[in-house]
């Protein structure tokens, strides 16, 4: 945009506001001015600002993923440089339950995950992730989250998104994963108690391990300070060659090279959903996936070479 | 079915006073009586009203006399008016509720007791499923006075159904309403000319039309489910976006200076929320109403997020 067009817009769009417009409408006015496309972002914003848009009961937000698209795509081709292999194993319809490895406190892989899926799957379609708890706590990671598919992690949850066949990631080690610290990177976490294997066979979802390969260099974890994690609530406080050192700014993630493989799903439909009651079968299942996970991150990890340049 | 006799508590609140409409249109009910101190809100044709105090231990020789089969409890208060202290809406709910119950034993012809209750006993948690079943009542501590009361009054009801197999209790756990002309937490606070909000929280809230809360207390009435059943529209909608649908203005005050500034608004004579209603403006609530649809059958027509349009629309017309 020059900087006549956007004369001309503020110009219109105080005219606007003098002979007594709302802002929505002055802007819409404003908008008047501009080039065809910025005219249509603009209309866009507008039509939220009147409460027009929809999200499903899930507060899941397609026009707001939309809108943020560009700041991931970013992060995604520039920052993370993210190579993706297998994204045509993850079923092109009707409910899957994807299952990563899981590093860093804010879910940039849960993002990268998604970007993957909506850039590389012949049927681009928005999983949905379960989510640490606490980032519900945060103000504006809360509503962020939810509005691009993020949920609480509770099986209630993952459960009835499947019976809705929607396409589900999860992170099994959970705060065990994000915590670990940087030597430990890599090397996958106990699987809780294998609670996603019974929600899979529970919902007959079939399982698509994924392995992410640079998610766990983002925040180096040197050490940790439990004391101050307690203070303020969080599961830990890590420290970073760049947190807390640089403030906020240690927020930003380093710039490592990822990949991303999606593996051939495991089909559990077979066992029907009272074989969520052996505990056998779902100790097994949750092995397999966790050991086929672990593999292919050691198999990534040699064909990604060194991890940030 | 024919020949039913029921009696509403609380027949002078605004949806006391129309299920009391409702019911005497039907062909199926014989006798309508309603109990207050407050006489209805809309004329009634054959409505026999009773005007009692529910707390009142008179109730257990006034209950009786009407002989009905079916009893809608309407009366449970879920934030105290302008008259009213928060000890006496305690009163209300918990003291109405046991009075209610000990006349309910005096009356033989009792077949069925429909409460229309409040999904404020599952709170509003961060942490919670974006769902709550019915089982899910005990799944975080109870934080709020209203919640501590609405868990007595369950807490009594199942009693009180345990010893009485012979009577269907159904508890009906309903997400705040919204419709015309009702003036409740949720249409106070999205008249006011700014709506204070927990600046970046955008929490999912859940209404149910009006006309939907009706119906559903008819299908119970109807059809009554032992045990609690959900109530809600379908869909959730972001407070965000619900300020916005109805024609306002959100005023995001950081988390911390939240209670100082409603407080002091509230000296200005803005609306005061009550602790439920803050906790559900930061966090929200979602339920799950499949047994509602599957159960009781019925399944409600109106979205949260139309329920919301048809309330502002209606509002802008009135102003």
């Amino acid at each position: 945009m020059n900087s006549a067009t956007a004369i001309a817009f503020m110009r219109r769009l105080r005219a606007g506001l003098d002979s007594g417009l709302e802002l929505p409408d002055a802007i819409s006015r404003g908008a008047t001015a501009l080039p065809r496309d910025a005219r249509e972002t603009l209309n866009r914003i507008v039509d939220r600002m009147e409460g027009d848009y929809t999200e499903d009961e899930w507060g899941f937000d397609e026009e707001f993923t939309e809108l943020v698209e560009p700041f991931f795509a970013f992060l995604y081709e520039t920052w993370w440089r993210v190579k993706v292999e297998g994204a045509e194993r993850v079923p092109a319809h009707g409910r899957a339950l994807l299952t990563a490895n899981h590093a860093g406190i804010l879910p940039w892989d849960a993002t990268m995950i998604s970007l993957a899926l909506l850039r590389e799957h012949p049927l681009p379609r928005n999983p949905r992730f379960l989510v640490l708890n606490w980032a519900f706590d945060l103000p504006w990671v809360s509503s962020g989250m939810r509005k691009v598919g993020g949920v609480v992690a509770s099986p209630f949850n993952a459960m009835r998104l499947l019976e809705q066949d929607h396409l589900v990631a999860v992170f099994p080690e959970g705060v065990k994963g994000t915590g670990k610290p940087y030597s430990e990177r890599y090397r996958l976490q106990r699987f809780g108690r294998g609670g996603f294997v019974e929600i899979a066979l529970r919902t007959g979802a079939p399982i698509v391990p994924v392995a992410v390969v640079g998610s766990e260099e983002i925040y180096p974890k040197l050490a940790d300070l439990p004391w101050v994690a307690r203070l303020i609530g969080a599961p830990y406080f890590p420290v970073t060659p760049t947190f807390p050192l640089l403030g906020p700014l240690g927020v930003i993630p380093l710039p490592s090279k990822w990949r991303i493989e999606f593996l051939d799903p495991i089909e559990t439909a077979s066992y029907g959903p009272e074989a969520a009651e052996d505990r056998t079968l779902v100790l097994e299942l949750s092995e397999r996936v966790r050991d086929q996970i672990q593999q292919a991150l050691y198999a990534n990890l040699v064909k990604r070479g060194p991890a940030f340049i | 079915m024919a020949g039913r006799r029921v009696l509403i508590t609380g027949v002078g609140s605004h949806v006391g006073s129309l299920l009391a409409q409702r019911l005497e249109r039907d062909p199926d009910v014989e006798h309508v009586a309603g109990l207050d101190t407050r006489g209805p809100k809309v004329d009634l044709d054959r409505t026999e009203y009773i005007r009692a105090d529910i707390r009142d231990p008179e109730i257990g020789r006034l209950i009786p006399a009407t002989e009905v089969d079916t009893i809608v409890h309407e009366q449970i208060v879920r934030q105290p008016g302008p008259r009213m202290s928060p000890p006496a809406m305690h009163d209300v709910n918990v003291i109405g509720t046991l009075q209610l119950l000990a006349a309910c034993e005096r009356v033989p012809t009792l077949r069925t007791i429909v409460v229309r209750g409040s999904a404020g006993i599952y709170g509003a948690e961060p942490h919670a499923p974006q769902f709550f079943r019915e089982e899910m009542a005990q799944l975080f501590p109870q934080r709020t006075r209203f919640q501590r009361d609405v868990a007595e009054i369950e807490n009594y009801f199942e009693t009180y159904a345990r010893r009485h197999p012979g009577v269907s209790c159904t508890m009906l756990r309903y997400q705040p309403a919204i419709g015309p002309g009702l003036r409740t937490q949720i249409t106070r606070y999205l008249s006011q000319p700014v709506c204070p909000t927990y600046m970046g929280f955008d929490p999912r809230i859940q209404l149910v039309d009006i006309e939907d809360a009706l119906e559903a207390l008819v299908a119970a009435v109807r059809n009554p489910v032992r045990g609690a059943v959900n109530v809600a529209g379908p869909g959730t909608i972001g407070l965000g976006r619900m300020i916005r649908l109805a024609g306002r203005r959100a005023l995001p005050i950081a988390s911390p200076l939240f209670g100082a500034v409603t407080s002091a608004g509230q000296q200005l004579g803005l609306d005061s929320q009550s602790e439920d209603f803050q906790r559900l403006l930061r966090y929200g609530r979602g339920v799950d109403t499949r047994r509602l649809t599957d159960e009781v059958g019925y399944t409600p027509r109106h979205s949260t997020a139309q329920a919301v349009e048809t309330w502002a629309h209606q509002a802008r017309a009135a102003a």
